[in-house]
C-alpha cells in the first residue's frame, strides 16, 4: 500500500520546529507513505484570522489551490494549519459567494480554488491510513514500562463541526499510536486543555501560565513524557518549559517529544535520525528508561 | 364567536408589540460607568463576520465562561463579551484588552448548547478593531509584514541543540526552504485581501 502526500510543514516547523520535519521525512517514508514537497507554498494564514477574515482565507485556499494543482491531498504537521484549511474549505463550500471573491484574488496568481484536494493531519494518516497494526509491526523496540501523557491538542478536536479527526471531549486516537509502540497511555484529566500558544503573540506571559498548568499537572501524575503532535505545543511544553520554570520558579523536569520521533526510535532510527537532540526539554531521561536491546 | 374573539385579541397582541417595537427603536441602553450609549447597528459589522453562529441565540448559561483557561486573565467572561456584542457596546470591547487574552482553544465554540461561537466572535472583534486602526498586538502586525515580506509569519531561526550546537535550517540536511514563485503578484493579492490597491 503506498499512500503519497503533498507535505505542508506550514511556518513553525519550516522556521524553528525543525526536528518534526526531520522525524517525519525520515519515519514515513519507511511506512511507505511518501511525501510530495509542494512548491510555492505560503502560511496557512491560521494568524491573520485575527486581524482580517479575507487575508486568512486567501492564504488558506492559495496552499490548497497548489495542492490541487499537483493533483495532491494535504498532509498537514501542525494543528493550526489543519484547523485553518478544515475551515476555509468548510466555509468555501458553503459560501459560493465567498469563494468566487476568493478566487478572483486567487487569479491574480494564476490560481484557482475547488475543493478537491483533501486535508489531514499526521495523526489520521497515521492512524487511519497507516493503521495501528501496521505501526506495530513496523517496530523494533518496545517502549514498554514509559507511561506517556498523549496531547492531542486543542486543533485537532475542536471545533468538532469542522476538524473530524477524533473525539472532541474523549479522544483516543494518539493513545493507541502509543500503545501501539507498548507504551503506556492512561487518559487524564488536563488532556483537553489549552497549551496557551495562542496566547503567545497577544500575551505571552498568560500563554506561559497556560502551559504551565499542563506541565505541573502531568509532572505531578508521574507521567515519564508527554507525546505531542502539534509544534505549537511542543513549542510551549518543550521550548519554554526552562523559561516556565525561571518564571514561576517550578521544578518541572518531563520530557516532551513528538509522536513521530518516538515512533523513529522504536523503529530503530538514532537519535539524530529523529531530531530529538534538538528537544529543549530533557529528553535523555526518557531514552535510558528504554531497553534499546530489544 | 371565538374567531372573532381570538381576531381582536391577536388585533390588540399587534397592537401591544407595535408599541414595544417603536419604544426598542427610540430606546437607548447607556452604560452607566461611562455615559456610553449602545449602538445596535454596530453589531452587524461582527455578524457579517461571524456567519451562521449568532451572538444573539446566546442565553447567558455562561458555559463558555465556565471552561475557559482565559477566565483567570480576563476581565470580561466569553458570555459577557458575547452579551457586549447583543447590547450593541462595541466600541467599548473593541478598545479593550480583553478581546486579546483568547488563546482560540475553541472550547466555548464546541460546547455551546445554542451554536454561538463566542471564540469567532472574538475574532470579529479582532478584524473590526485591526480594521478601525484600534490597538492591535505588535505581534500581530509583525506577521502580517513578514508574510507580506517572505510568504511566512517568521524568519528562519537559528535553534540550540541541547548539547550547545547552534544550527540552522541549512546545516540539518532539511530540503531547501520553499520559495513563492511569484512574489510581486503575491503581494498584489495580499494587498487586495485587505482592500488596499498595491
Amino acid at each position: 500500500m503506498h499512500l503519497t502526500y503533498g507535505f505542508y510543514p506550514g511556518c513553525v516547523i519550516l522556521t524553528e520546529q525543525y526536528a518534526y520535519e526531520i522525524a517525519a521525512r525520515n519515519v514515513l517514508p519507511l511506512l511507505d507513505v511518501k511525501l510530495v514537497d509542494l512548491n510555492n507554498i505560503s502560511c496557512c494564514g491560521e494568524p491573520l484570522m485575527s486581524m482580517n477574515k479575507t487575508t486568512w482565507l486567501y492564504l488558506a485556499a492559495r496552499n490548497m489551490a497548489i495542492a490541487e494543482r499537483n493533483g495532491l491531498d494535504v498532509v498537514c504537521l501542525c494543528n493550526a494549519c489543519y484547523l485553518s484549511f478544515s475551515k476555509a474549505k468548510k466555509l468555501l463550500k458553503e459560501d459560493l459567494g465567498l469563494l468566487e471573491k476568493i478566487n478572483s484574488i486567487l487569479s491574480i496568481e494564476g490560481l484557482k480554488y475547488t475543493g478537491e484536494s483533501r486535508v489531514k493531519h499526521l495523526v489520521e494518516v497515521l492512524h487511519d491510513d497507516v493503521g495501528v497494526d501496521r505501526i506495530r509491526e513496523k517496530i523494533r523496540f518496545k517502549l514498554a514500562g514509559l507511561k506517556l501523557a498523549s496531547y492531542t491538542g486543542c486543533h485537532l478536536l475542536r471545533p468538532s463541526s469542522i476538524v473530524k479527526v477524533d473525539d472532541p471531549e474523549n479522544p483516543s486516537k494518539l493513545n493507541r499510536l502509543v500503545e501501539a509502540l507498548e507504551a503506556s497511555s492512561p487518559h487524564y484529566p488536563e488532556e483537553l486543555e489549552c497549551c496557551g500558544a495562542g496566547l503567545l503573540i497577544p500575551k505571552p506571559d498568560g500563554g506561559l501560565s497556560y502551559a504551565s498548568t499542563q506541565l505541573k499537572a502531568v509532572f505531578n501524575r508521574g507521567f515519564d513524557g508527554v507525546v505531542t503532535v502539534c509544534p505549537a505545543c511542543h513549542k510551549m511544553l518543550d521550548g519554554k518549559q526552562a523559561a516556565i520554570n525561571q518564571t514561576l520558579g517550578l521544578n518541572v523536569e518531563l520530557p516532551v517529544i513528538y509522536y513521530i520521533q518516538l515512533l523513529g526510535l522504536a523503529m530503530g532510527l538514532s537519535v539524530r535520525d529523529v531530531g530529538l537532540h534538538l528537544n529543549q526539554s530533557p529528553c535523555d531521561k526518557l531514552v535510558a528508561k528504554v531497553r534499546w536491546n530489544g | 364567536m371565538s374567531i372573532e374573539a381570538s381576531g381582536s385579541y391577536s388585533l390588540i397582541g399587534r397592537f401591544i408589540y407595535c408599541c414595544f417595537l417603536s419604544v426598542s427603536i427610540v430606546m437607548v441602553l447607556i452604560d452607566l460607568m461611562t455615559s456610553k450609549e449602545s449602538r445596535w447597528s454596530s453589531s452587524k459589522s461582527v455578524l457579517s463576520i461571524v456567519g451562521d453562529q449568532k451572538p444573539y441565540s446566546c442565553y447567558q448559561c455562561s458555559k463558555c465562561s465556565s471552561g475557559c483557561l482565559s477566565a483567570e486573565l480576563l476581565e470580561l467572561m466569553p458570555h459577557q463579551v458575547v452579551s457586549m456584542i447583543k447590547l450593541g457596546f462595541l466600541d467599548e470591547v473593541i478598545s479593550s484588552d480583553i478581546i486579546w487574552l483568547c488563546a482560540y482553544c475553541l472550547k466555548c465554540v464546541e460546547r455551546c448548547p445554542q451554536n454561538v461561537a463566542p471564540a469567532e466572535a472574538i475574532l470579529a472583534l479582532r478584524n473590526i478593531a485591526f480594521e478601525k486602526g484600534v490597538k492591535t498586538p505588535e505581534g500581530y502586525r509583525l506577521i502580517l509584514e513578514n508574510v507580506f515580506e517572505t510568504g511566512w509569519i517568521q524568519s528562519f531561526q537559528p535553534v540550540i541543540s541541547r548539547d550547545g550546537e547552534i544550527y540552522v535550517r541549512d546545516d540539518l540536511d532539511l530540503p531547501k526552504k520553499p520559495e513563492i514563485s511569484n512574489m510581486d503578484s503575491f503581494r498584489e493579492a495580499l494587498a487586495k485581501t485587505l482592500g488596499e490597491e498595491s
